[in-house]
């Protein structure tokens, strides 16, 4: 019997309400001093990943945030016994504890923006092509003629850039007041302008909402995925590392062990 | 939960129940297979492979655009196959 773990708790006592997790088994809480970690028990040896099972974590976590405030675990967070899952806790406690308190009544929105890659890129190409830039080579010239044509991608990969660049900044100013943090990725492919996260109170939360509206309305060729309130999954930050690194493969804590020993000269001059 | 997921500019824009919950799926996905609470370490095994974000990132993009392209207005930029 193994315990999959759905998320950490500001709240160390039984949970009230019966929840089913996966495999239909009853969720419980594991407390650590204050806190705990929402758990069922898990049979199988090995899962496939299915719609169904990470939709039922999903589900889970977010019966939990209705009550406390929860740190999702990433989804197939195993533990083969109860003492790792409390030594685990033990030792990521302080990380744990900042995050819960930093985190509490915090709700989550994504938003993903699509552009029209194509047309900004020919747009883009056809300015540089009337611009002071165009160097004149002759056409009998191969090695002038690529290094032209390296340059003129230069020019015009770094303008597509500032022009993403841009149009970010002016997508993102319709949140910067409300939002608490943000995660912003840029480009991920040439059409996925951004890959936002936006960390928002649970009070403003129909403010947050109102000014997706408005930027949703502003005439541009932007196409949106908005989508929320989520568990907070972007924005937990652990500071510790794990206990295996920490013991058994660091460089600094070999070079302690040797100079314990008075080795460390010897190492080092090796 | 009172989740909302709203697609396209166009404010006439459909999405039906099951194309919904797809894009609902793949949201999810992004956000639970690589974020939140990340251990690792030896006490935790590991069930399966989930480094799956991108590829659940690319499906999305392609289904925003196929969207675009059944409404009969393809949209430029539009190269990205489900993988």
């Amino acid at each position: 019997m193994k315990i999959y773990a759905y998320g950490i708790i500001d709240f160390h006592n039984k949970l009230e309400e019966p929840i089913e997790g996966l495999e239909e088994k009853g969720i419980y809480n594991v407390s650590y001093r204050d806190i705990g970690v929402t758990v069922s028990e898990l049979n199988e040896e090995t899962r496939e990943i299915t719609d169904t099972c990470i939709l039922e974590h999903e589900k889970v976590v977010e019966r939990l945030m209705i009550n406390f405030t929860v740190l999702p675990m990433r989804f197939l967070t195993v533990f083969n016994t109860q003492e790792d899952l409390l030594s685990m806790v033990e030792f990521y406690y302080e990380d744990f504890k900042n995050n819960l308190q930093r985190l509490f009544n915090k709700v989550e929105f994504g938003m993903k923006v699509i552009w029209p890659a194509d047309t900004i890129k020919k747009r883009i190409i056809d300015v540089y092509h009337k611009t002071k830039h165009n160097i004149s080579v002759s056409i009998d010239s191969p090695a002038k003629t690529f290094v032209k044509e390296k340059f003129e991608k230069h020019i015009i990969d770094k303008e597509f850039q500032e022009e993403a660049n841009r149009c970010i900044a002016v997508v993102d100013d319709y949140f910067n007041k409300i939002a608490v943090e943000k995660k912003l990725k840029r480009l991920q492919t040439e059409s996925l302008l951004l890959n936002a996260s936006y960390l928002v109170d649970k009070d403003r939360q129909n403010e947050f909402k109102q000014a997706f509206e408005q930027l949703k309305n502003a005439p541009s060729d932007l196409k949106f995925l908005f989508s929320g309130p989520w568990p907070c999954y972007n924005f937990i930050t652990l500071t510790k590392k794990p206990s295996s690194v920490d013991y058994f493969n660091t460089e600094d804590m070999l070079n302690r062990l040797l100079a314990q020993q008075g080795f460390a000269q010897e190492r080092n001059s090796v | 939960m009172d989740r909302q997921i709203k697609t396209l500019q166009d404010k006439n824009s459909y999405l039906d129940l099951h194309r919904q919950e797809r894009v609902t799926l793949l949201e999810v996905l992004d956000r639970a297979l690589d974020k939140g609470v990340v251990i690792s370490g030896d006490i935790v095994i590991s069930v399966a492979d989930v480094d799956l974000v991108y590829l659940g990132l690319k499906v999305l993009l392609s289904s925003v655009e196929t969207m675009e392209r059944l409404r009969g207005a393809p949209m430029a930029g539009a190269q990205e196959e489900p993988t």
